[in-house]
């Protein structure tokens, strides 16, 4: 049965330069080497953040979905989002008013799936709608 | 009976909705934003003062004095057109000097003067308003909309350099007064927002006065030197200023005015904004809802400014030596961004590595 990685979350510092940056994903990057990471990233406390920071944040985005997993944002202050707006990459992340809402949308439980084999047309439910259709 | 009709506009103060509550500054408002009054800020190619000086020499005002507090003398924006009866005076004190000004009208026989505020934009008929203080014979007529009084009167010049002029514009808004309505579009400049808002009323023409330079295509003005690359958009209604330039694939839209002297760097996508003279914009960003001076950005939709550091995202460009003219000095090249601690500001230093 296939289990998933617990929701990691982590609190950015203050300071997002070079040197936090670097510190910061040095805690990090073991947690994303996982199997499908879960990752959540609160910056509620961010108050200062450079082009080191940015890069960290795409670089942990990037390691994540390697492994099939995800990494979220939760409470982006205003400023940090008109920055991520100007530099396009608010696009890029989900994010989230707090942690607890972005721990809570990995947790949501994804409709099955099967694998499908036969064409669509092959099933009984297509053969209906393809007569339907006329 | 020769009736001299002269006026008196200031620069740098409040209007009476804000003067009030004048030290109770909006979190991240003009201050914080620009050191220049936002009345000396062109939009569309022209500032809101010279858009008002236009309508007063337009129904023939003899003599317009500028007040402008000494804080601010080097930011009066240039004037594209040269006007010979326009006087631009240093003051220390605004009310001092109007009554001073006023008493000089007096004097040469010019009997009765339009007062305003330069951040009040009035697109009302002045000579009606004129013939309405004089059918009152009062002393002062007050002016006011659907939202409340407006910085705009017109007086009698021998009477009100006897007083106080400030209390006698004050009680003059007081019941019992005469007051004329104004019906026709209004702009009460306060914040950054208002002049969006008149950039947008400019381009969408829902006010009189229009935008600067030819109309290249409908709803698409370029000024004199203005470069679009052929790869670049410009979707109507759009200004773009004298020598300003838009690089390949960049996008200019929804109401966007560039100022003059600006540059839109390559793939970057303006949306709903206004750039503001001397503004020089980076590769590959998305700047919506917002004004940008410089290195600075005022989100209008989440009200946050945002200062980056950083020349590559956003910076000061240096302005064309054509841009003043010898009516009023360079007001835009001249502005210093003053350290100011505000609670939402951020720094962005070296985003892009190139």
């Amino acid at each position: 049965m296939p289990t998933r990685a617990p929701v990691i979350v982590m609190e950015l510092p203050e300071r997002l330069n070079h040197v936090e940056a670097k510190s910061f994903l040095n805690e990090l990057e073991p947690l994303l080497q996982n199997d499908r990471p879960s990752v959540v990233l609160d910056c509620s406390q961010i108050k200062h953040m450079d082009s080191a920071g940015v890069e960290m944040l795409l670089y942990c985005l990037e390691q994540a979905m390697k492994r099939d997993g995800d990494l979220k944002l939760a409470a982006v202050s205003p400023a940090s989002a008109v920055i991520m707006e100007l530099m396009r990459i608010d696009r890029l992340f989900e994010v989230f008013e707090t942690a607890e809402d972005a721990v809570r949308s990995f947790q949501l439980v994804a409709p099955p799936t099967t694998l499908q084999t036969q064409p669509w047309y092959a099933t009984p439910q297509g053969l209906t709608d393809l007569k339907a259709a006329g | 009976m020769f009736v001299g009709l002269g006026a008196v506009v200031a620069i740098g103060g409040k209007n009476q909705e804000s003067s009030q509550d004048s030290s109770e500054l909006p979190e991240g408002g003009d201050e914080s934003f620009l050191d220049v009054p936002l009345e000396c800020v062109e939009i569309a190619g022209r500032s809101m003062l010279e858009r008002m000086l236009e309508r007063l020499v337009a129904i023939g005002v003899e003599r317009v004095s500028i007040l402008v507090e000494a804080k601010n003398s080097a930011r009066i924006p240039p004037f594209r057109t040269s006007y010979s009866n326009v006087a631009v005076r240093v003051v220390r004190d605004l009310y001092p000097a109007m009554t001073q000004e006023l008493a000089h009208f007096s004097q040469d026989e010019i009997s009765h003067a339009f007062v305003s505020s330069a951040n009040t934009y009035v697109e009302a008929d002045l000579l009606d308003l004129f013939c309405f203080h004089r059918e009152a014979r009062r002393d002062v007529t007050s002016t006011f909309d659907k939202e409340g009084s407006l910085d705009l009167w017109v007086v009698d010049c021998a009477r009100a350099q006897r007083g106080d002029l400030e209390t006698f514009l004050h009680d003059a808004s007081q019941d019992g007064a005469p007051k004329y309505f104004i019906r026709d579009y209004v702009n009460r400049l306060v914040d950054p927002r208002d002049l969006r808002r008149f950039a947008t009323d400019i381009l969408s023409r829902t006010c009189e006065t229009g935008p600067s330079g030819q109309q290249m295509r409908p709803g698409v003005w370029m000024d004199d030197k203005a470069e679009v690359h052929r790869r670049a958009r410009i979707v109507a209604p759009a200004y773009i200023g004298y020598a300003s330039k838009v690089k390949a694939d960049a996008l200019v839209t929804r109401l966007s005015n560039i100022e003059r002297d600006c540059c839109v760097d390559s793939g970057t996508v303006i949306e709903d904004s206004s750039i503001l003279a001397n503004t020089t914009v980076g590769i590959c960003l998305d700047l919506c809802h917002a004004v940008a001076s410089g290195n600075k950005l005022r989100n209008l939709e989440r009200d946050v400014t945002v200062e980056i550091v950083d020349p590559n995202v956003m910076r000061f460009s240096s302005p064309s030596s054509k841009a003043a003219n010898s009516n009023g000095r360079s007001a835009v090249d001249e502005v210093v961004l003053r350290k100011t601690q505000m609670p939402e500001t951020w720094q962005l230093n070296n985003l892009i590595q190139e």
